[in-house]
């Protein structure tokens, strides 16, 4: 194996931008997941795209393992923990640069990887605009990381595709070479575009490809992406939050559909009460109390109206969906367990204050999810308990978020195991129920669109045709496989 | 180069006798080109056979045979555009009519699947009859509704039912190679719904704003997201063949709406989009609607010219569609504040009656755009620009109309003024925009409308407005990569990978040379 | 008219498949969408309309020859003009009349069927032109007392057709229409010594200048008659001498009416009463030759007068099956009481040809019996129990279906109600 040394690496990156700490390299060697650990030779900061060409050169030329890393930790999915030895960690967090933002366009244009969701927030918010996020992310979670994860997003108003709200992007392949896709890919420079009205939005292209697409879900394997752009949407005049409660997942699950077909919310999700404790509870009793109050299934949604005519527009949303849960039997409330909706709303609007809100009950939690259809989705619930039970894991403390995803077409279903990693008989339990649950659930219907971790290659396998296709395309931009190997099916 | 009888027989045993024919009548019949893009009229290559399959396993049947014989495939549902065609000899036709299924219509996940020949009217017709609608091509209802088929699939309801690139689910492929590959949770689960995954999704090398044209293999099923429909279940049309007018169910509403300036059409387009009120909405110039309305040439000229004079300047038409009164009545309002706040102007003659109740229904199934592109001239062309932001697609066709006014003078393309062509796409979040020609298919003419395209082209990369969509050929690909980021050697690999024999073919896509 | 002066019109074709389907405005599903039979049974594009054009083309520049496939392809069609029809709701110029000079083509280059030149041989001698047996003439009136026109004055003519005197039901049919005029008292006459062939099938079998001889014939013995009127129950006859002589530039000098025109108008003016009820639920097929055929022929010579926009001078003016006769035999239907019509999805200007048209069941039995069976198929989904048309051709070719619904002409219904 030919190893590249801290001088190679101080020569492309700076001296100082190499780091060698052993305590540091140990935090990279592992994570939150039960991913083996493997520590890398070093961590390389980063903070531009040449340096990044450089190192990726560099890398081919001394078949060195790179891992991108944007986020700071704690680190949840395995995919920032080298699945190969001798790596090199290309710590892209300290890029931080938002370059523009655009109230017509409705775009924040040129976001680097290092900036999280806490930082461009704000930004955005200066020009009337929000983004579709994730649900409440960790404070140092990256944009661009969760928009490369395909993460799902809490408007599904707002999700019109899978990708969404990423816009062009630039990536440095395993080749070397610099690549902008969608608008950006040019003709011109980013100032020359500008120049023309463009504002690297547009996410598809150049021609007929996105190749987009293939960065996203990729885990780092096809590219460093060194910016992304983002769609926002705008902030509305007036707002009108609520819940609706029920026992029975599937009429929820009737109503979310009708709210997002007839466009009658924005954001919109459903957590079950142990989600919903974690969300706001602080404390074991806290959490036991907010849990004994709460109805077993939670429908969040938010009525928004514009600066349009926003009052005939609220008063017409409250109405038409007033009518709409009568007629499907359901009842909304403003509050539930002491928590109003206005106080939901503004909660899973930022990101999680720390402790990161999944690790606040027991210190640790292993996320099972997967995209569904919703008729599945009790099935499923149904799965994953019994998969519990046999597993002996305390079923009743299990999280479980469902949100639904391009407008509706599916639905990303997240099973939160909380566990106290301390306890290594309770960590043991949720190691080999992350693994074993996989197939009675794909049996049951659920779609591992996002595999990590250790049961991602059980999941890739399963379609031969298309692994070969991803990995002719894989030879096509990162021909010498330094770019994550080992990851999904690489 | 035709076919050999040892080729022609195993194909025959692929399809059937009855599904393959390389008679000239079969083949002229696919071969006559009227003029389209920028080009005369006359016959292209012939296709050396015409092969109809009727399912997956014979289109990968025969894609295996031709990778052993070298023979080209190029397959197509009912084969309106240009880069249907055969680009030279050696190359088979497979022409998808037998696929024409409507699979699955999943009301609860909002996805249809269909096979390459179903054409929009007919899903658009069957959705309607539970609640649902779809994006329809901008070319019209009787285009394919697989979001795999036509150039682009922008069209009319692109402000609210999204566009083909964005509407795809799950996918079937027969790559070149004769692979079958199926995407995301079809592999998975043998459901529709997603196509992303597991992990990179492969909708990324299957197509961009443009598909491959025919290039890269041959899409066998696929599914579409579909949206609300808050019309009939069928929509009563009365009248006859060309005069149909819808019973208007008194929920849709339509406006012709023009400024003065572009900058007030900008801001026009920005209020809709943010206020999400509109269902449909185009951005037609006055000849166009006056094309759309008039149900013969001799109409056109006539309206064109009274609409002419309420017209204030660049225009769009929009529709509304109230999901109940309450919405309806927000919609109108909101409307009509636009209108006053940004100065618009409402063209009075499309306002009522059945005109107005006709031009809605021609609207949501899209059926006027052969008399906007086609009848007038027997030719329509020009240039198709990209995606993107709304100011960057409006500044470059302001840049392009001043070319097409200098054809026009010239008295080389029909003088239905410059005023472009845009499009909202996703309650303003996108835009498309277009400078369309008409013209007499006169070689003379032909050749000024390529070199308005090479124009068009020029300012593309020299403005750095960005890639248009109308390339259909290596040469046009060349033009602009080295400015582009240098896709053409992404675009290549991606071909060469999966076609290393190169047999489909891909004169209107891009070729793997100098791969 | 040749194939080459058609040329400008062919060329106009862009392959939108607009002609393979019913206006597109119309479709309320996906399973009665289709209105080409030749496409929708064979499937190649050169079947539709606009692949009819392409390979047209072809014929004209010498691409393509006038051989076995060209043949085939040509006579695998129904004329019924609904590819004409769909492609005119845009576009503007003629598709259907480019089918005609085809067939002209076949037959002057021996492509027709060989029963064919047989039969338009024997038209002259005043058989009919129907493949198969020669019927006896004046068979289907025998037992009615009525005027024969050639030799004394009637004031309205009745022909029944040529189907009439070889097919029974065709002949009954045609009895029956004559016995409710005489009934209405009309001055009516038939041509007791037996009727000639209008000569249109030739005609659209590719023989033209047969066509235009026996359409002589037909003028001078009408014009002999002194008659004011022309009435007959035969879509085909009716569309041939209203529209196709004009066409020919031939002048019958009388005014031409389908029966079913002629029924309505006595019916509104209480010369005819449907008192008696007749309990059915029918629907209505639409003959191409009484539909959207059946508008008047509009002569027209002109030039582009601008470059670029196909404008003429003078103005042209096309047929676009808007004013066929489509609402006489449905109000004849709803003034029977009892009787609840009940449409199917494809009617009118673009309703689905029942098969037998342009020769297609003397050519190609297997494919006139397919296209009925569609028909049929449709017609069932109505829920009607009958199928009611109003042209021999059409009545006998879907009688021949595998269904259970009855197929009957409006006259007998009406008939039944008087």
């Amino acid at each position: 194996m030919n190893m590249v040394t801290g001088s190679e690496l101080a020569k492309v990156v700076g001296a100082t931008n190499v780091i060698s700490d052993s305590k540091i390299l140990d935090s990279y060697a592992g994570d939150l997941s039960f991913v083996g650990r493997i520590r890398p030779e070093f961590v390389a900061k980063v903070d531009n795209r040449q340096t990044i060409m450089g190192l990726v050169q560099l890398a081919k030329e001394t078949a060195t393992p790179l891992v991108p890393v944007s986020s700071g930790g704690p680190h949840f999915f395995g995919d920032t923990v080298p699945s190969a030895g001798g790596a090199v960690i290309v710590d892209l967090s300290g890029m931080k640069k938002v370059d523009l933002v655009d109230p017509f366009e409705r775009v924040a244009s040129v976001i680097e990887p290092g900036v999280t969701f806490g930082e461009l927030i704000p930004v955005v918010a200066k020009a009337g605009l929000r983004l579709n996020m994730p649900l409440q992310p960790r404070a140092t979670k990256s944009v661009v990381g969760s928009m490369l994860s395909r993460e799902p997003v809490i408007m599904p108003h707002y999700h019109w595709d899978i990708a969404d709200p990423i816009g062009s992007t630039e990536v440095v392949f395993g080749t070397g070479d610099m690549f902008r896709t969608g608008a950006a890919a040019g003709p011109g420079e980013i100032d020359e575009q500008r120049a023309a009205g463009g504002r690297q939005k547009e996410a598809a292209g150049p021609s007929a490809m996105s190749l987009h697409r293939l960065l996203q879900g990729a885990q780092g394997t096809m590219g460093i992406v060194t910016w992304a752009s983002a769609r926002c949407e705008l902030i509305p005049d007036r707002e009108h939050p609520y819940f609706i409660a029920s026992s029975d997942l599937a009429k929820l699950l009737e109503a979310a559909h009708w709210l997002i077909r007839l466009r009658l919310g924005n954001e919109l999700l459903i957590l079950n009460a142990s989600d919903v404790a974690a969300l706001f509870a602080d404390g074991d009793s806290a959490y036991d109390q907010l849990l004994a109050t709460l109805p077993r299934w939670v429908l969040f949604v938010n009525l928004g109206a514009y600066k349009y005519l926003p009052d005939m527009r609220m008063d017409g949303l409250i109405q038409d969906t007033g009518a709409l849960l009568q007629r499907l039997g359901v009842q909304s409330t403003q509050s539930l367990g002491g928590i109003s909706a206005p106080e939901f709303l503004d909660a899973i609007r930022r990101p999680s204050a720390e402790p990161y809100w999944k690790l606040r009950r027991d210190g640790g939690c292993q996320d099972i999810f997967f995209l569904t259809t919703s008729a599945k989705i009790p099935g499923l619930v149904e799965a994953m308990t019994d998969a519990a039970d046999r597993a002996g894991y305390a079923a009743a403390k299990m999280g479980v978020y469902v949100q639904p995803i391009v407008q509706g077409t599916s639905c990303h279903v997240e099973f939160n195991l909380f566990y106290d990693p301390a306890n290594t008989a309770e960590a043991g339990i949720v190691r080999g129920l992350a693994t074993s649950a996989i197939q009675p659930l794909m049996n049951a219907g659920a779609f591992f669109s996002r595999p990590f971790g250790e049961a991602a290659k059980q999941i890739m396998n399963r379609d031969a045709a298309g692994v070969e296709a991803l990995k002719t395309f894989k030879a096509i931009v990162d021909p010498a496989g330094i770019l994550n190997p080992g990851k999904l099916c690489f | 180069m035709a076919l050999s009888k040892e080729q022609y027989q195993a194909f025959e045993a692929i399809v059937g006798p009855e599904n393959i024919s390389d008679d000239p009548v079969d083949l002229d019949a696919w071969a006559w080109r009227s003029g389209q893009a920028a080009m005369a009229q006359d016959f292209k290559p012939r296709f050396e056979a015409i092969l109809m399959p009727a399912s997956p396993a014979e289109v990968q049947s025969i894609v295996r045979l031709c990778n052993k014989t070298g023979v080209q495939f190029k397959a197509s549902s009912t084969g309106w555009g240009v880069y249907c065609d055969a680009g030279g000899p050696g190359c088979v036709k497979l022409d998808l009519r037998r696929m024409n299924r409507v699979i699955e219509i999943n009301e609860e996940n909002m996805y249809a699947v269909v096979e390459p020949y179903v054409i929009h009217a007919q899903l658009q017709a069957e959705l309607m009859k539970r609640g649902l609608c779809c994006n329809v091509n901008g070319a019209g209802g009787v285009t394919s509704a697989m979001p795999l088929a036509a150039h682009e699939g922008i069209g009319h309801m692109s402000g609210t039912c999204s566009i083909s690139e964005r509407n795809l689910l799950a996918l079937e492929w027969v790559t070149p190679e004769g692979e079958i590959i199926q995407t995301g949770s079809l592999a998975a689960l043998g459901e529709w719904f997603c196509a992303d995954g597991p992990g990179p999704s492969l909708r990324g090398i299957i197509r961009g704003n443009v598909v491959p044209l025919g290039g890269l293999g041959v899409y066998t099923k696929a599914a579409v997201k579909i949206y609300h429909w808050a019309g009939p279940p069928t929509m009563e049309v009365k009248g006859a063949s060309p005069n149909y007018v819808m019973q208007n169910p008194g929920n849709f509403l339509l406006r012709y709406l023009s400024w003065p300036t572009e900058e007030g059409r900008s801001l026009g387009i920005q209020k809709l989009g943010e206020s999400e009120i509109a269902f449909g909405i185009m951005g037609f110039n006055p000849n166009m609607v006056a094309a759309n309305v008039a149900t013969s040439n001799e109409e056109e000229l006539v309206l064109a010219e009274q609409y002419s004079k309420e017209i204030v300047g660049p225009g769009f038409c929009v529709v509304l569609m109230g999901n109940s009164p309450r919405d309806f009545e927000y919609k109108k309002a909101v409307l009509e504040q636009i209108i006053k706040d940004t100065g618009a102007a409402s063209l009075k003659a499309v306002e009522e009656g059945d005109v107005h109740d006709a031009f809605v229904w021609r609207f949501i199934r899209v059926t006027a755009s052969i008399r906007e592109t086609m009848r007038g001239t027997g030719v329509f062309g020009g240039e198709v620009f990209g995606t993107d932001c709304y100011r960057v697609m409006s500044n470059f066709i302001q840049h392009s109309r001043v070319d097409k006014q200098d054809l026009i003078d010239r008295g080389l393309v029909y003088p239905d003024n410059t005023d472009p062509f845009i499009t909202s796409l996703e309650q303003g979040q996108l835009a498309h925009s277009e400078v369309l020609l008409r013209w007499t298919p006169a070689p003379d003419v032909a050749e000024a409308a390529m070199e308005y395209v090479g124009k068009s082209n020029a300012n593309a990369v020299n403005g750095h407005y960005g890639l248009p969509h109308h390339l259909f050929n290596d040469f046009q690909h060349d033009f602009f990569g080295p400015h582009t980021s240098n896709y053409t050697y992404w675009l290549r690999r991606i071909k060469k990978s999966f076609d290393p024999n190169g047999v489909s073919e891909a004169s209107n896509h891009i070729t793997a040379k100098d791969v | 008219m040749p194939l080459k002066d058609h040329q400008a019109d062919m060329e106009s074709c862009c392959r939108c498949s607009a002609c393979k389907f019913i206006p597109l405005e119309k479709i309320t599903g996906q399973q009665y969408s289709n209105v080409c039979p030749s496409i929708s049974r064979y499937n190649f594009h050169s079947h539709s309309g606009g692949g009819r054009m392409g390979f047209g083309l072809g014929l004209i520049r010498g691409r393509v020859e006038y051989g076995p496939r060209a043949g085939e392809v040509i006579y695998n069609c129904n004329l019924c003009g609904a590819c004409d029809v769909s492609c005119k709701y845009a576009m503007e110029f003629d598709v259907l009349e480019p089918l005609y000079a085809m067939r002209e083509g076949c037959v002057q280059n021996g492509q027709a069927d060989p029963a064919w030149d047989k039969l338009v041989k024997a038209m002259e001698k005043q058989a009919p032109v129907t493949v198969g047996s020669l019927g006896k003439r004046a068979e289907w009136h025998k037992g009615l007392k009525v005027k024969d026109y050639v030799t004394d004055k009637a004031a309205v003519v009745y022909h029944a057709g040529c189907l009439a005197s070889t097919d029974a039901t065709a002949g009954a049919t045609a009895k029956t229409a004559l016995s409710m005029l005489i009934k209405a008292g009309l001055d009516v006459g038939v041509a007791t010594s037996g009727e000639i062939c209008c000569g249109g099938r030739s005609y659209e079998m590719g023989y033209r200048d047969e066509a235009i001889e026996q359409a002589k014939r037909n003028v001078a013995r009408l014009r002999a008659s002194g008659a004011q009127e022309l009435v007959t129950g035969c879509a085909h006859c009716y569309q041939y001498y209203k529209v196709l002589y004009p066409k020919l530039g031939l002048d019958l000098g009388i005014k031409v009416t389908h029966v079913v025109e002629k029924l309505a108008e006595l019916v509104e003016q209480g010369a005819l009463k449907p008192e008696k009820r007749v309990d059915l639920t029918v629907t209505y097929h639409d003959p191409c030759h009484l539909g959207r055929l059946s508008e008047p022929w509009i002569a027209w010579e002109g030039v582009q007068r601008e470059r670029h926009m196909r404008v003429y001078d003078p103005p042209r003016t096309l047929r676009r099956g808007t004013n066929g006769v489509y609402e006489p035999p449905r109000e004849l239907l709803r003034s029977i009481p009892g009787v609840r019509l009940v449409e199917m999805d494809r009617v009118k200007e673009y309703a689905w040809c029942c098969g037998a048209g342009g020769g297609v069941r003397e050519t190609n039995p297997e494919f006139a019996a397919w296209t009925a069976g569609e028909r049929l198929q449709e017609a069932e989904s109505t829920g009607a129990e009958a199928l009611v048309t109003a042209c021999p051709h059409c009545a006998r070719n879907l009688s021949g279906g595998d269904s259970a619904l009855k197929v009957l002409d409006v006259v007998e219904i009406l008939n039944k109600a008087i």
